[in-house]
């Protein structure tokens, strides 16, 4: 032991190339030893949720910058870095993700993009909201603009996607989830989408409420057009449902007697109310023009087009708002087509007989009102009656042979007078005219049949 | 440490060669010896530097510098104490043998 006191006194000398060989081993080593710890200190952190993870190694110390989304997760995290064999000291910077409060996420869409926007609870979840964005919207652009905050309401994933599910039926808006209560903005894409937005919002997760649904529907458009070229009517747009639609249609044929009717309607939720009682009075101011537009959308009613002489022009203008249901507004944009020029007698009769037998006029079932469905004829036999002026008309009334023969005839003279009361309240000389009720006993087909009695109810017009 | 040493162990191992050869001369060397005064110093200056590392004060890359360069020291030590010994123990016999009948 002595011995090895005195030969260490002259051991000095190796310390000199022992100095060279630490130098090239400190120059060689470092950067593969940091490269190899940082490595594996990512590699013990993989299954660890944090955000803006940062991992610089000196020599064999590690610093340590991320954001955790709970205490536990921050100390789990610190603990797997140290825990890495050959880390001599960790530097602790790690934090806690900031707490929003209140927790707000937002899904808005304009013309090109979906923008998601807010705070995200955790990355698994911002990735699972990107996702299914990018899934149910289908080609439309994703903006992710979301952080990641603590504080979000528990069952936040499952309304944020909910919401999210929404945003597709919406043509642009904005969607807000505050802390638990959802506030909705904008239009929807669809008829409808408005009501299956709301339905939708009933099944959010317990604890959510929404707090404001500002979402406004497209209009509800019904349009119908008159072309008297082609001799149709074309129905296109919006319906509340079959029964409607029929009764619509019904009603159509029953006032454009000469027009075929085109149906292009749709059935679809979100109509105005009263929608029928109103529709159906202005298909009605329709079919006295000659040519024309009516164009209902949400609970405005415009309607243009050339009424076939100026008194139409002025009852369509001043009767037609007065049929609708409350709250809805009528917009006229009536002219008078040019007169035509007057004809002979003969060809005036030739006319009324055309008219008539297209369509007969009718009245309300036992009685002389005249029904809303016959002014369209009306109006064409009234022009008719302007093209002749000097010509005396004869409006003969008939009925069938139905009931009481003295019923009969005070019914065809009350009828017949009717039209003749309407023809002057149109602006035609009251002397022009002799309202004549013949009852039953001029049958133009036999009494036994439905369709023979239909023939036999009528007004004739004979030019006198 | 233990398993970085995959990346120097080269280094470590020229280290205890280099110090069993140190060893091997040192007992035949006739040349001046450190004084014990200087001996004491370097032995209280190594200690120092060895409660530096233990105590994980020096940071960053100087600290691994001290640790890599105290255990290429340590092994120094030992190579030079092995080397030693040996040298003595094969010069004792050779003299027993010399000196023998």
């Amino acid at each position: 032991m002595h011995g090895l006191f005195r030969w260490s006194s002259k051991w000095w000398p190796g310390v000199i190339p022992l100095v060279v060989f630490w130098a090239f081993a400190a120059w060689t080593s470092t950067a593969p030893i940091e490269a190899d710890l940082a490595a594996r200190s990512n590699a013990a952190l993989k299954d660890t949720v944090l955000d803006k993870k940062r991992i610089a190694v000196a020599g064999r110390d590690v610093s340590f910058a991320a954001e955790a989304f709970s205490e536990d997760g921050r100390q789990d995290a610190v603990g797997s870095v140290e825990a890495v064999p050959g880390v001599r000291l960790v530097n602790d910077e790690t934090r806690l993700v900031p707490e929003a409060k209140p927790f707000v996420w937002s899904a808005e869409r304009d013309v090109v993009r979906v923008t998601l926007g807010g705070s995200a609870p955790l990355p698994a979840i911002k990735g699972r909201l990107l996702e299914a964005a990018r899934a149910g919207l289908g080609g439309v652009e994703v903006a992710d603009q979301m952080n990641l905050s603590r504080g979000a309401p528990p069952r936040f994933d499952s309304a944020a996607l909910l919401l999210l599910d929404q945003i597709g039926k919406l043509k642009d808006g904005k969607i807000t989830l505050s802390d638990t209560t959802v506030s909705l903005a904008g239009m929807a894409r669809d008829l409808g989408g408005r009501e299956a937005i709301a339905a939708a919002l009933k099944n959010l997760p317990e604890g959510f409420s929404v707090a404001a649904n500002d979402i406004k529907a497209p209009p509800y458009v019904f349009q119908a057009y008159k072309d008297p070229v082609a001799v149709t009517v074309t129905l296109t747009g919006y319906v509340p449902d079959n029964n409607v639609h029929a009764a619509l249609v019904a009603a159509a044929g029953r006032k454009f007697f000469s027009e075929k009717v085109v149906d292009n309607l749709k059935a679809s939720v979100g109509a105005p109310a009263g929608f029928a009682s109103a529709v159906v009075p202005a298909l009605g101011a329709l079919s006295r023009l000659s040519t024309g537009t009516l164009v209902v959308s949400d609970r405005e009613v415009k309607l243009s087009g050339d009424a076939l002489y100026e008194a139409a022009a002025g009852q369509i203008r001043a009767g037609l708002g007065k049929d609708f249901p409350q709250g809805w507004q009528f917009k006229a944009d009536i002219s008078v087509k040019p007169q035509a020029a007057p004809v002979d007698a003969t060809v005036c009769q030739q006319l009324f007989a055309d008219l008539l037998a297209k369509a007969r006029i009718r009245f309300e079932s036992g009685r002389g009102d005249i029904s809303q469905d016959s002014l369209g004829l009306l109006d064409r036999l009234i022009e008719t009656a302007l093209r002749c002026p000097s010509a005396n008309i004869e409006i003969a009334g008939h009925t069938d042979a139905d009931g009481d023969q003295a019923f009969n005839q005070t019914l065809s003279e009350k009828r017949a007078q009717a039209v003749a009361e309407y023809l002057v309240r149109a602006g035609l000389p009251a002397d022009r005219f002799t309202a004549v009720g013949y009852g039953s006993t001029q049958p133009l087909a036999g009494n036994d049949t439905d369709e023979g009695k239909a023939q036999n109810r009528r007004i004739d017009f004979v030019v006198k | 440490m233990a398993n970085l040493a995959t990346f120097f162990w080269g280094w470590l191992l020229a280290s205890f060669l280099l110090g069993l050869a140190m060893g091997w001369v040192a007992v035949v060397h006739r040349g001046q010896g450190v004084s014990k005064l200087v001996a004491r110093c370097l032995a209280v200056l190594a200690a120092g530097l060895v409660a530096a590392a233990l105590a994980r004060v020096v940071p960053g890359r100087a600290g691994y510098w001290l640790d890599l360069g105290l255990v290429m020291f340590g092994l120094y030590l030992a190579g030079c104490a092995i080397g030693s010994w040996l040298r003595d123990w094969v010069v004792s016999r050779a003299l027993r043998r010399t000196d023998g009948p």
